[in-house]
């Protein structure tokens, strides 16, 4: 066939995507390394702990969200349940901590398995829903007999293993939700995803099975968060249903993904270190101001930057979209 | 006996009390471009929706290829080979135009590298191949139009349902429209066009029916329907 093109756009094309899979190897790779140093160099363990989680976070978020429209504000939910999954697993059940994390993961999944049909609602209905479940097991939780759940007062682990080995069980994790969402990302599922997103009556009819697809994004979503609860537990040794089902956990993971850009797979990781390390910055030099100033630096960048850092930069200079997982 | 590659049998579709389509019956031919005209409202996106499993219909049967598909999920009427266009083109907007052609072949026992040769080939002859790395957002309203034909083309589907694919599209593009509809026709592909423009449907099709008020009033060869008395007082009043 006569094609229009000319081969030099062939070959940019194809140098396009090996300095998208090197960019993006390259950088997970450096912040890896750095993340993994730092016990080492004594540095702040809690810091750097927190910045994997929220990373973790936000990218188990934009599986459902980012990929498929889907905005669950219960999201927290998953977290705090992989959290209890875990406290209840050590403590009720004597199992080894290393254990109860992969745990907490089946458990996480479990529940997003039977909480499943509320993906037949959409945009603000699935919204409202899902903050309602996370509500119900935060309250749930905390009516339950203090020797399983510890009641409203919570469980106190206490120190299960050396702090390092929670610290790398959250590396640990973090990689396996970056490698996930790269796969994501060049899979079919990953384009049948974003097709959803789009237009899912489109999708459907050009032969996605919508109802599947979304299943498969909807448990990928529930198990990473389901993870770090667990291992937050772990590194800090205490739960209770307050702050495991903080609705700040949802708001914030939402923030940050939505700071580098929902829908794709660098956009998460960008917004929660941007956001973190300016959080962080602003706390030390403005401790009374914290709140507010990193407040008006994201309503900022909500108004400025809608579809986040990436996602806006690759609007500006669609050329960049060729570098940008 | 027509071999028929789509029949549609009594159907009904009621939004409430109105009854959008009542006891429509007609036939598209294996490798004939079906047209289906009529004024706004008359039921023709509506028809075209509950053939492809959109709506859900209220009575009668849709049957593709010879299995009964009323009610069926649209992604399983789908992969029966029926392919589909829209009114207002359905792209994928934060899609490239390579992903997007990649959407009806996810299930394709294919390389991605050899489907991503055939999107650009599918690109290509709608020419749109030098944007295949922009987002469908980037496209003006005919350049969608023209995607949507290239998704078709890429789906390589035997029946095609084809919505308003004229509407809004300049003379240059919907020649490249028609040429691609036609040439698919040579490759044996049967259609089901709706269309406003009775000129470019006069032309495409073989047989046409008319939609008025939810139900065919005219059937037959675009002669019979252009001096069919009841189809120029549907169209043009008393």
């Amino acid at each position: 066939m006569q094609r229009s093109s000319s081969p030099e756009i062939e070959i940019d094309t194809r140098r396009a995507d090996t300095v998208r899979r090197t960019l993006w190897y390259g950088l997970v790779v450096v912040i890896l390394i750095w993340c993994a140093v730092i016990p080492v160099f004594d540095g702040n363990l809690s810091l750097y702990f927190a910045m994997m989680m929220w990373v973790t976070l936000a990218t188990g978020l934009n599986f459902i969200a980012g990929f498929t429209g889907y905005m669950p504000f219960g999201y927290v939910a998953f977290y705090g349940i992989g959290a209890y999954a875990t406290g209840i697993a050590v403590k009720v059940l004597g199992m080894s901590v290393y254990l109860a994390i992969p745990f907490a993961g089946v458990v996480g999944v479990l529940f997003g398995l039977l909480i499943a049909p509320t993906l037949r609602l959409s945009g603000i209905y699935f919204a409202i829903v899902s903050l309602s479940l996370a509500i119900i097991c935060q309250r749930a939780i905390a009516l339950m007999p203090e020797e399983v759940t510890g009641g409203s007062l919570g469980l106190n682990l206490g120190v299960v293993t050396v702090r390092e080995h929670g610290y790398y069980a959250m590396l640990l994790i973090l990689v396996a939700a970056l490698l996930t969402a790269s796969w994501l990302a060049r899979s079919r599922l990953g384009k049948a995803l974003k097709a959803i997103r789009d237009d899912a009556e489109a999708a459907e009819a050009l032969g996605v099975n919508v109802t599947r697809s979304r299943l498969y994004a909807w448990l990928l979503a529930t198990l990473f968060p389901a993870l770090a609860g667990g291992t937050q537990a772990w590194f800090t040794g205490a739960l209770d249903p307050q702050t495991a089902f903080d609705v700040l956990v949802t708001a914030k993971t939402v923030i940050y993904a939505m700071a580098g850009g929902l829908g794709t797979v660098l956009g998460p990781l960008v917004g929660t270190v941007v956001l973190v390390w300016v959080d962080e910055l602003i706390w030390r030099a403005f401790p009374v101001l914290n709140n507010f100033l990193l407040g008006a630096i994201i309503a900022a960048l909500i108004l400025f930057a809608p579809r986040g850092l990436i996602g806006s930069l690759t609007r500006r200079y669609p050329r960049l979209r060729r570098y940008i997982m | 006996m027509t071999d028929a590659i789509l029949s549609v049998d009594g159907l009904v579709k009621r939004f409430g009390g109105l009854v959008a389509v009542n006891e429509v019956s007609f036939d598209v031919p294996r490798g004939l471009i079906v047209g289906l005209i009529g004024i706004n409202g008359a039921g023709k996106t509506t028809l075209m929706n509950c053939v492809n499993g959109i709506y859900h219909s209220d009575g009668g049967r849709v049957v593709v290829d010879g299995h009964d598909m009323t009610n069926h999920k649209p992604h399983e009427i789908a992969s029966l080979g029926v392919g589909r266009t829209f009114q207002i083109p359905r792209i994928f907007h934060r899609m490239t135009l390579i992903e997007n052609l990649m959407v009806p072949v996810l299930g394709s026992e294919k390389s991605d590298a050899e489907l991503t040769d055939m999107a650009e080939a599918c690109l290509d002859r709608v020419d749109l191949y030098p944007l295949r790395g922009n987002n469908g957002e980037e496209l003006s309203g005919g350049q969608q139009k023209l995607l949507e034909l290239a998704r078709v083309l890429m789906f390589d589907p035997a029946l095609i349902l084809l919505d308003e694919p004229f509407a809004g599209v300049n003379p240059s593009l919907c020649r490249i429209m028609i040429q691609q509809i036609e040439k698919m026709k040579q490759d044996g592909k049967s259609f089901l066009l709706v269309s406003h423009d009775l000129t470019s449907i006069y032309r495409l099709s073989d047989q046409i029916s008319v939609l008025n008020q939810g139900e065919i009033i005219a059937s037959g060869t675009v002669e019979t329907i252009q001096s069919d008395p009841a189809v120029i007082e549907a169209y043009l009043g008393n």
